[in-house]
């Protein structure tokens, strides 16, 4: 789970280069048009799914802290109520799928994770809305959120699957050859 | 798509659980009650299940509700008789307290039944 | 003092004067004046996504009917009280959104340890921007990453600090710090009126 030979300082950069990535999905994503603005692919995840298999506790608590942390800089929604739904939904997100990968690594692949990261992201941010936004009516849009949150995770997931086969790498890091 | 796991499928089969249970909230919306009042030529409409106070005015003065705990009553009245206050608490569908001085007629709708054994009942 | 920082504090001081505004007009007043401030100081504003806001954010609110009954559709009745509920929660939340906005016009920097690590995950931020623009195939697109996530990895692992520079920090003037209290009291005067009731109420 840990790429054995790097130094914590060299580490370190990894998790600022995976938040990076974050950020600019997130960037991708804000650019990708959509019906319905308040509907997430979740593609600045994946990061955060593919970390998982490369960073401690510690420092993948860091990743996702700078994921939130940089996503509200860069929109300029930290000080704002936005910032809330993306606290909520990381942190619950990461909890879940750290959970899941730890104890479950041997029934699940990335696909598993995926879903129960979003299910998970989903829920604690209409759960926020319900009380922030919209009142009893969150309960409402509920169902289309989490079916679309389904399906997006499981293409995320497959994706990230992909990834954590084929990418050199990603191969090299877990061999601690980089 | 290789190497699907079982806990995979678990998780999924567990989404779609929690899916099927979040449309469960669609019914629900459709019969809550209301609490309406006709005043000053006009209708106004109140959820039951939210707590706040109201006030209309008529020819004699200035008449308010208040809707407590899935209740409401009149909470005070420029009438002389005060008969809307006496009236009491309302809670179910078909409950209504008037006062006619002022013109203010207030009703409980929705589809929520009247308890069984309430004022509708005859009983010898 | 940087002004950042001022901008900084200004924004967390106003915090309370927003989030406290229960009058309509009120708050309606507090975000325009909000959204001209980010604006002018390089922010823009999409009417589009404040419009569903306001829509979505309003609509939700009448299914808890409350006030005066405009119209109805069949069974359901479509509240004045409902919509200017939804409506004053719409406009607070585009008015800390912008206010938010604002406060980071500046550049603030994160203080610490955490502040360096945002400072090198932006760093890295712009170098992907960069470099990806350069990497042709894009397909297959995995084998793409790689090559740009190597190509990030490997080239000289000097420690961050040397690489980012510190931004030349821009000290205010008395000036900064002036109108920048203005907009404080402006914004707590439009919360004062509000509670005060002075504005008509809807």
């Amino acid at each position: 789970m840990t790429y054995p030979s790097s130094s914590p300082k060299v580490r370190i950069e990894f998790v600022a280069l995976l938040a990076a990535c974050a950020l600019f999905l997130s960037t991708v994503e804000y650019l990708i048009p959509k019906p319905v603005p308040f509907m997430r692919i979740g593609l600045a995840n994946l990061p955060l799914i593919i970390g998982l298999g490369l960073l401690t506790k510690r420092e993948y608590i860091l990743l996702a802290l700078l994921k939130v942390l940089g996503q509200g800089l860069i929109t300029g929604t930290i000080f704002s109520y936005i910032i809330l739904f993306s606290i909520a939904g990381t942190f619950a997100s990461t909890l879940l799928m750290y959970i899941v990968y730890r104890f479950f690594k041997q029934w699940v692949s990335l696909i598993g994770v995926s879903i129960a990261g979003a299910m998970a992201s989903n829920v604690a941010q209409l759960t926020l809305s319900q009380y922030l936004l919209f009142g009893a009516a969150a309960k409402l849009i509920a169902p289309p959120f989490l079916v679309v949150g389904l399906i997006s995770s499981i293409i995320l997931g497959v994706f990230a699957q992909q990834f954590e086969q084929n990418s050199a790498w990603y191969r090299s890091l877990r061999e601690g050859s980089l | 798509m290789k190497k699907i796991r079982l806990g995979d499928i678990i998780i999924f089969l567990l989404s779609l659980v929690l899916i099927g249970a979040s449309f469960g909230s669609y019914g629900k919306l459709s019969g809550k009650p209301e609490v309406r009042v006709q005043a000053e030529g006009r209708e106004w409409v109140y959820d039951l299940s939210v707590n706040t106070t109201a006030s209309f005015s008529g020819p004699v003065g200035t008449t308010s509700i208040e809707i407590h705990d899935g209740k409401v009553h009149v909470l005070a009245s420029d009438c002389r008789n005060k008969v809307c206050i006496a009236a009491g608490w309302i809670s179910s569908a078909g409950e209504w307290i008037i006062c006619l001085p002022n013109n203010v007629f207030i009703r409980i709708e929705g589809s929520i039944e009247p308890q069984a054994g309430g004022v509708d009942d005859i009983s010898f | 003092m940087k002004t950042a920082n001022i901008r900084l504090a200004m924004g967390l001081l106003t915090l309370p004067a927003i989030l406290l505004q229960k009058s309509f007009i009120g708050i309606i007043l507090q975000a325009l004046y909000v959204i001209v401030l980010a604006v002018s100081h390089g922010r823009r504003f999409r009417i589009l996504p404040n419009l569903i806001l306001l829509f979505s954010v309003s609509s939700a609110h009448l299914l808890q009917p409350h006030g005066l009954q405009l119209f109805s559709i069949g069974n359901f009745a479509i509240t004045a009280g409902a919509l200017v509920l939804g409506a004053r929660k719409a406009f607070t939340l585009i008015a800390l959104l912008y206010l938010s906005h604002y406060m980071v016009t500046a550049r603030p920097n994160f203080p610490g340890k955490l502040g360096k690590l945002i400072s090198l995950q932006f760093y890295y931020f712009e170098r992907i921007t960069t470099i990806w623009r350069t990497i042709t195939p894009k397909r297959p697109f995995i084998k793409a990453i790689d090559n740009m996530l190597l190509q990030l990895s490997v080239g000289g692992k000097e420690p961050f600090s040397t690489q980012v520079k510190e931004k030349a920090s821009v000290t205010s003037s008395a000036r900064n710090i002036g109108k920048n209290t203005l907009h404080l009291i402006i914004l707590w005067t439009l919360f004062v009126l509000g509670n005060l009731a002075i504005f008509p109420v809807i």
